[in-house]
């Protein structure tokens, strides 16, 4: 017997960067209000959340109405999280922005804590991605992004244990309350059944692992291996070049998740790097530098596979 | 426009249901623009002709319920797949709840069913969609629990609500019984499950019941009624009959087709002329002492507009006050009371045995009503006799109300009443542009916006100092303003520092330094809180940072949930 709250604010959830980029599923009420929300893997539904992460990447991007935005990408122990800052942006938002381009133009380290609301973007090919709009966001320093990181690890470990006590219950609403699923989470996990099926959380464990990691001050047990070196062409190992391999990972990435068996075309993976923030022409001459050092093959003209 | 003759149109569409709600207003639109009619004057020309149109089929084949005349019905097995505009058509549908309501329609006494049907009927656990329905007819094979196939029914939206209409040429066929048990009418809810509105049934017992007058605005008499609150094992609500009840306190009823209305923050039973009460025999049912014993409120659970309630509280200050009303001087008490969940008012219209040397003292009220004033609840005590001094402290004496404040989840407070004298942690997940230093108006303490009062113009302002701020806890939130000495002890500044940093760096620099500051910290904060459908706020006099350690949360957490 409770009024309905209309304009009530949405909660921020305290999540990992894995967990939000790996959700593929959104849902808009049909209200011009209505707020919008992406759904994860482990029932959250998402409308607003409250990271942190080392700042990447922030770079202007111009975009074709005169306006400017701002694209950079943030990352945890578990991911990248991309967003984007825009003229519609609040003025602390936008002033701290330009303080943080200069940083990270020269290379500076910045840990950052952001409140941000979810987007979700479908390429025409059936793509999802996710990507943040900061609201507020704030330098902090270790001992904050530490325990940003407990509560993050927290908050996944309560959603895992309410994910994994739902499998077990019907799939309906009076279902997952009766096998006490927190109101917050029914709707969420329903949605979250019907399109994910059986998921495999193994990752988001390993992931929290090496948060607490990180959190206890263990940093040796938190980093992880180099990756494999591959060949280049220069290695300086300078940040601006660590940067440049990100893309070149992100579009390895959008070439295996699209590819059909045919391999991907090249207005393809265009499109979709533009999606996650990644300059057409960057794009354009990371795919020729993937395809030399042989990563990349194109068995037709303007076609890429990934070379297995 | 619709709106606007929203009255009127239903009039209309209760005698000619398969009439287009949109037309009927767009006719009273033109009769009142192009003819200076007023819709109460348009009446009878719109029905006549709205009338006319549908008649004229039903006249043309006399055939009634044969099936000699092939109709030309569209055959839909779900409710979406019709639309405003569909008449005559055929779907098969559950009937969920079937109530029926008397209407006089040109004078003449009518019976009408309503109630809600449910498509897709056959599959067990499918996806289901419910629709109001109406009978004009109204047709005896409805019954709730029963699937049945409507024939010739037609569609009506109304402002994007779609509901169906069943009429006198409607043919329902009974296609099976109702036998599953079906919720309402005649199935009773719980007390504490019913919704905020609509009709439902219960089985409770009559704890209080007194008879009232209700003085009708226009000053053209009063009605008899009779108020008083009913209780299950689940819960306990107030009533209004508006008929005559005659039930003694204790007695156990049956009470289908009551309608719940919801008042300021409190829902109530109605009871009218197609509310059916009736005697209820059940030996296990909880006995009225038992039952009384959940009218027992704490200061927490406090709604406004809530009656007939019990709680035990102490009295911290009393005064007495007088005012004058039609020349006369007269006389009102009030003050403070506690309990361990929180603070609010209390007024009396009569003189309590309270003496200043007696404060503070324990009383258990009976019977009270409630009222909010911005939000906190005020308790209004009418007669001396709804007092009882109690000479022992139900909870730990040694507890000081005057000065308690009692913790609260955050969850809680977001989703409780207003509150008084409350306590709460959770997470900062913002820091408004608009932190710092404010001016507020010099007669009324709101905020200025650019130098001036949204009620008192422009004015200087007296400077003061806020935060605004946004606590969150995961699943609901908190928006925090903490006064200036909150203000100045969370943030480690004294106002001079404060006015430095602003004017060295600018408030936006000032603000981003807040929010290092404060941003993902869990902050605590006391103080008082109003809630309302815009969500919860707290007005904090004391607010302070928690430290915490995120090597030893992150220990622990490994601990408790076996990751390591």
């Amino acid at each position: 017997m409770q009024a309905g709250g209309r304009a009530r604010r949405q909660p921020a959830w305290h999540m990992l960067a894995s967990e939000f980029s790996e959700a593929t599923l959104n849902e808009k009420g049909s209200g011009e209000y209505d707020p919008s929300f992406v759904i994860t893997k482990l029932g959250a539904k998402v409308n607003r959340v409250i990271v942190a992460g080392l700042l990447e990447r922030l770079e202007v991007r111009e975009t074709s109405n005169g306006s400017t935005l701002y694209q950079g990408q943030m990352r945890d122990p578990s991911g990248v999280h991309y967003f984007s800052v825009g003229d519609y942006a609040s003025e602390s938002m936008r002033e701290l922005t330009l303080k943080l381009v200069e940083k990270t133009e020269v290379g500076e380290p910045v840990l950052l804590l952001m409140t941000a609301k979810s987007r979700w973007y479908q390429t025409d090919e059936g793509a999802v991605y996710t990507s943040l709009r900061p609201e507020e966001a704030c330098e902090i320093d270790a001992k904050t992004y530490a325990l940003w990181l407990t509560r993050a690890s927290e908050g996944t470990l309560q959603r895992m244990k309410i994910h994994s006590d739902s499998l077990s219950a019907e799939p309906t609403k009076e279902g997952l309350s009766a096998a006490g699923v927190p109101d917050h989470m029914v709707e969420g996990l329903l949605l979250s059944r019907n399109h994910y099926g059986d998921i495999d959380t193994e990752n988001y464990t390993l992931n929290v692992m090496q948060a607490l990691d990180i959190a206890e001050g263990r940093m040796e047990a938190a980093s992880q291996p180099a990756p494999a070196p591959q060949a280049k062409l220069d290695d300086e190992g300078s940040p601006v070049e660590s940067a440049e391999d990100d893309v070149k990972d992100t579009l390895v990435a959008i070439i295996g998740q699209l590819d059909q068996g045919d391999g991907v075309d090249f207005e393809t993976v265009l499109t979709n790097a533009g999606a996650r923030g990644i300059d057409r022409q960057v794009a354009e001459s990371k795919l020729d530098e993937l395809s030399n050092e042989g990563t990349l093959h194109e068995p037709r003209f303007g076609w890429f596979r990934i070379v297995s | 426009m619709s709106e606007k003759y929203e009255t009127h149109v239903s009039a209309i569409l209760s005698e000619c249901p398969e009439a287009d709600p949109k037309e009927v207003a767009e006719a009273f639109a033109k009769y009142e623009t192009e003819f200076y009619i007023p819709p109460q004057d348009a009446m009878r020309s719109i029905l006549r002709r709205f009338k006319g149109e549908q008649s004229v089929p039903t006249n043309k084949s006399p055939s009634q319920g044969g099936s000699s005349a092939p109709r030309n019905s569209r055959k839909v097995s779900r409710l979406s797949e019709l639309n405003g505009e569909d008449k005559d058509i055929e779907i098969e549908v559950e009937i969920i709840s079937h109530n029926m309501r008397e209407q006089t329609i040109r004078g003449e006494q009518k019976q009408i069913a309503f109630g809600l049907l449910e498509d897709n009927p056959w599959e067990d656990k499918g996806e289901k969609t419910r629709w109001e329905y109406k009978d004009w007819g109204p047709s005896a094979n409805l019954a709730p629990g029963s699937i049945v196939r409507i024939e010739g029914a037609s569609v009506n939206e109304y402002q994007g609500r779609m509901s169906l209409n069943i009429n006198q040429s409607t043919r329902i066929a009974v296609v099976r019984e109702g036998t599953r048990p079906v919720v309402a009418p005649g199935e009773a809810q719980d007390i504490n499950t019913l919704p905020a509105d609509g009709y439902v049934c219960v089985v409770g017992r009559v704890l209080a019941a007194r008879p009232d007058q209700i003085h009708k605005k226009d000053g053209s008499g009063s009605l008899d009624i009779t108020r008083g609150r009913i209780a299950d094992e689940s819960g306990t609500i107030g009533f209004l009959s508006w008929e005559p009840f005659e039930h003694e306190i204790g007695s156990l009823l049956k009470i289908d087709g009551a309608q719940v209305r919801t008042f300021r923050d409190t829902p109530e039973l109605n009871f009218g002329r197609t509310t059916n009460v009736e005697v209820f025999h059940d030996k296990n049912f909880a006995n009225a002492d038992a039952l009384s014993q959940q009218t027992v409120l704490t200061i927490s659970q406090f709604r406004d507009g809530a009656r007939d309630i019990d709680a035990v509280v102490q009295i911290t200050e009393w005064a007495k006050r007088s005012f004058t009303r039609d020349g006369e001087e007269r006389f009102l008490w009030s003050g403070q009371i506690a309990d361990p969940t929180g603070r609010c008012r209390m007024s009396a219209w009569s003189e309590l045995p309270i003496t200043d040397d007696k404060l503070p003292m324990t009383v258990r009220l009976k019977a009270v009503r409630v009222r909010a004033w911005q939000g906190i609840p005020d308790i209004t005590v009418d007669t001396m006799d709804q007092v009882e001094i109690l000479e022992e402290t139900p909870w730990d004496d040694s507890l000081d109300l005057t000065n308690h404040t009692a913790e609260v989840d955050l969850h809680e407070m977001a989703t409780g009443g207003s509150r008084v004298g409350v306590s709460t942690s959770a997470v900062v997940v913002s820091v408004r542009e608009d932190s710092g230093f404010i001016q507020r108006c010099t007669e009324c303490r709101r905020v200025l916006r650019e130098g001036a009062c949204a009620e008192h113009g422009p004015n200087d302002g007296n400077s003061d100092v806020r935060l605004r701020l946004v606590m969150d806890d995961g699943r609901s939130s908190v928006s925090l303003l903490t006064n200036k000495s909150a203000t100045l002890a969370l943030i480690g500044m004294d106002e001079g520092q404060m006015k430095d940093a602003v004017e060295d760096e600018g408030q936006m620099a000032f603000v981003q330094s807040l929010r290092s500051l404060l941003l993902g910290r869990t902050v605590q904060a006391s103080g008082r809180t109003i809630v309302d459908e815009q969500g919860a706020m707290m007005l904090a006099d004391d607010a302070t940072i928690i430290e915490e350690d995120a090597g030893m949360r992150a220990t622990e957490l490994r601990a408790h949930w076996g990751v390591s």
